[in-house]
């Protein structure tokens, strides 16, 4: 279907795209822009790809000696693991451009994050944590202010972490994996880490006196196949009425593409009952 | 399994934590210039910082850009008026409000902190204090993310600038998130906020980077900066768009009217392209 659909194109011509830029020259310090969110349980949540699969969902973790990911992904990734619970990644790249050259991990299945994802707390699927061994090898700038956080590779690589001598096991890093992520498990909660889009309408709507109107209906639309007009009063939607664009938004996070939306409009004075099938567009 | 114990314990008590109102993300025009701070490596890898509590101290913590909460023993709580009786395994799991946290000249008012005997920090504590005493807790996210903080591990500095960001309340949250279990079971619905106008598909099996546009509206952002239907979208606004969640994530982090950055390949030909997406609905 892709090759297909490639084909299909492959004829068109569009002006304003541009052809990507060439790679910059290696050994430049040039900040990367990683793109993060912060969890509901307000975690620093990367992304990144290992061995060229994923993306997996990671924690920057200062309080983490090193990067930690569970057994599951060591396998689903291929990883080769030493006797000593420690394993190589061929690739390690971070959402935002940035590979990790020969980085190395622990492999060992957190309680606090099995905890976490166990009552699906922090709304996304955790899948490890990024420690100091990976991130010393950058310069990291968080702001929460700001919708990237700047990653400027160091010329740096800093020594295995040492485990609390004395304290047994394999040095006693089994001890101090991540500090502190809490939580742990919870009966009766299966979350779902699944995403839906809301429903898509393919308008714009202002506000005026007397209520929300539609200003722009999108040709081919789902509003438009379902006969909205730029100028019809939105009077219903859903079951709620709408005062404000607010109650739009509100009544379509109610719904995800596909559903059939009940709307009532107002035009030329006469009420009139249309069904929308919302879109999966964006 | 004793520390599982210990902190399933600890989650029925933060059940009951009483909590200050939560201020999420608003901002404050940022005044003052940045301070940089040193930072000292344990052998561990954990950095050390020193802080000052209500003025009292300095203490030694450690500076964890993955705790949601900052965390003091019970001690160094008493000592600094933080609680009265002391904080102990499962007497204190509250969130209690904290004046002042100071580190290097910056200070942090109003913050919070939960008192308590953390079991790890102790073990890191008995390791390593003979080399600069006792390290008494956890500076997590509702210092750090006052300020723009560059971390910089070769230097070994810290470098603070106040942002105007308001951590809100991780214990309020989390409250919040366990009375309505319900929702963590259903998937959720992500609104995008903006129009874009193109729609994403990928088919069942297709394991492949990016996902396929499978319309593009004429008239719309999408149409004005060339994209067109078969495209494959590999990344908006530099995030990963694997599938058609991710890319819905992805869209609905751009907010009205800034322009993103789409990579995409046509013909086997990576191509750049900006879409600055609209209001619409």
């Amino acid at each position: 279907m892709r090759l297909l659909l490639l084909a299909a194109v492959a004829v068109g011509c569009a002006a304003p795209l541009r052809a990507a830029d060439p790679p910059a020259p290696k050994g430049e310090a040039k900040a990367h822009a990683v793109p993060y969110r912060l969890t509901d349980t307000k975690h620093v949540l990367v992304r990144a790809k290992l061995n060229g699969q994923g993306p997996f969902n990671f924690i920057l973790d200062t309080g983490a000696p090193a990067v930690f990911i569970p057994k599951v992904v060591a396998k689903k990734v291929g990883l080769k693991v030493d006797g000593k619970g420690w394993g190589a990644f061929d690739t390690f790249e971070v959402e935002g451009g940035v590979t990790v050259d020969n980085a190395r991990c622990r492999v060992e299945d957190l309680f606090q994050l099995e905890g976490m994802n166990g009552m699906g707390l922090a709304g996304v699927e955790l899948h490890g944590v990024i420690g100091a061994n990976v991130l010393a090898r950058f310069k990291i700038t968080y702001d929460f202010t700001a919708d990237k956080l700047p990653f400027v590779p160091l010329d740096y690589n800093p020594p295995d972490p040492k485990g609390l001598s004395g304290k047994g096991g394999q040095g006693g890093l089994e001890v101090i994996g991540p500090v502190m992520k809490m939580m742990a498990g919870f009966m009766g909660i299966k979350p779902s880490f699944d995403v839906k889009a809301g429903g898509f309408l393919g308008i714009d709507a202002e506000e005026r006196t007397g209520g929300v109107f539609v200003t722009t209906v999108i040709a081919g639309g789902p509003a438009d196949k379902a006969g909205i007009q730029v100028g019809d009063k939105l009077d219903t939607v859903r079951t709620n009425s709408l005062d404000d664009l607010g109650d739009l938004k509100r009544a379509l996070a109610k719904t995800n593409s596909g559903d059939q939306l009940k709307v009532e409009i107002v035009r030329d004075g006469k009420t009139r009952k249309l069904t929308v099938t919302l879109g999966g567009g964006l | 399994m004793t520390t599982q114990r210990i902190l399933i314990g600890l989650l029925a008590t933060v059940a009951a934590a009483t909590a200050t109102p939560a201020q999420d993300g608003k901002k404050e025009p940022p005044k003052a210039a940045p301070v940089v701070v040193g930072m000292e490596m344990l052998p561990s890898r954990h950095f050390v910082v020193s802080a000052k509590i209500n003025g009292e101290g300095p203490f030694r913590f450690i500076l964890d850009t993955g705790a949601p909460i900052t965390l003091i023993n019970s001690k160094v709580g008493k000592q600094t008026g933080l609680s009265k009786t002391g904080g102990g395994l499962f007497g204190g799991m509250n969130s209690v409000p904290v004046k002042t946290i100071e580190i290097g000249g910056v200070t942090a008012k109003n913050s919070t902190a939960v008192v308590m005997d953390h079991p790890t920090v102790k073990a890191i504590s008995d390791a390593f204090e003979k080399d600069g005493g006792p390290i008494v807790g956890i500076v997590g996210f509702p210092f750090f993310a006052k300020f723009a903080m560059t971390v910089d591990y070769q230097k070994q500095e810290l470098t603070l600038t106040p942002n105007g960001y308001q951590p809100g309340d991780y214990m309020q949250d989390l409250m919040k998130n366990l009375m309505n279990a319900e929702a963590l079971n259903k998937p959720k619905t992500v609104m995008v906020g903006a129009l874009w106008g193109f729609e994403v598909g990928k088919e069942k099996g297709d394991e492949k980077d990016g996902v396929t546009l499978l319309k593009v509206y004429p008239g719309t952002p999408a149409a004005k900066a060339g994209l067109k239907a078969g495209d494959r979208l590999l990344t908006l606004d530099g995030r990963w768009t694997d599938t058609i969640g991710d890319a819905t994530i992805a869209a609905s982090l751009v907010k009205v009217g800034k322009p993103a950055e789409l990579k995409l390949t046509r013909a086997g030909k990576e191509l750049k392209a900006t879409v600055t997406p609209v209001k619409g609905y």
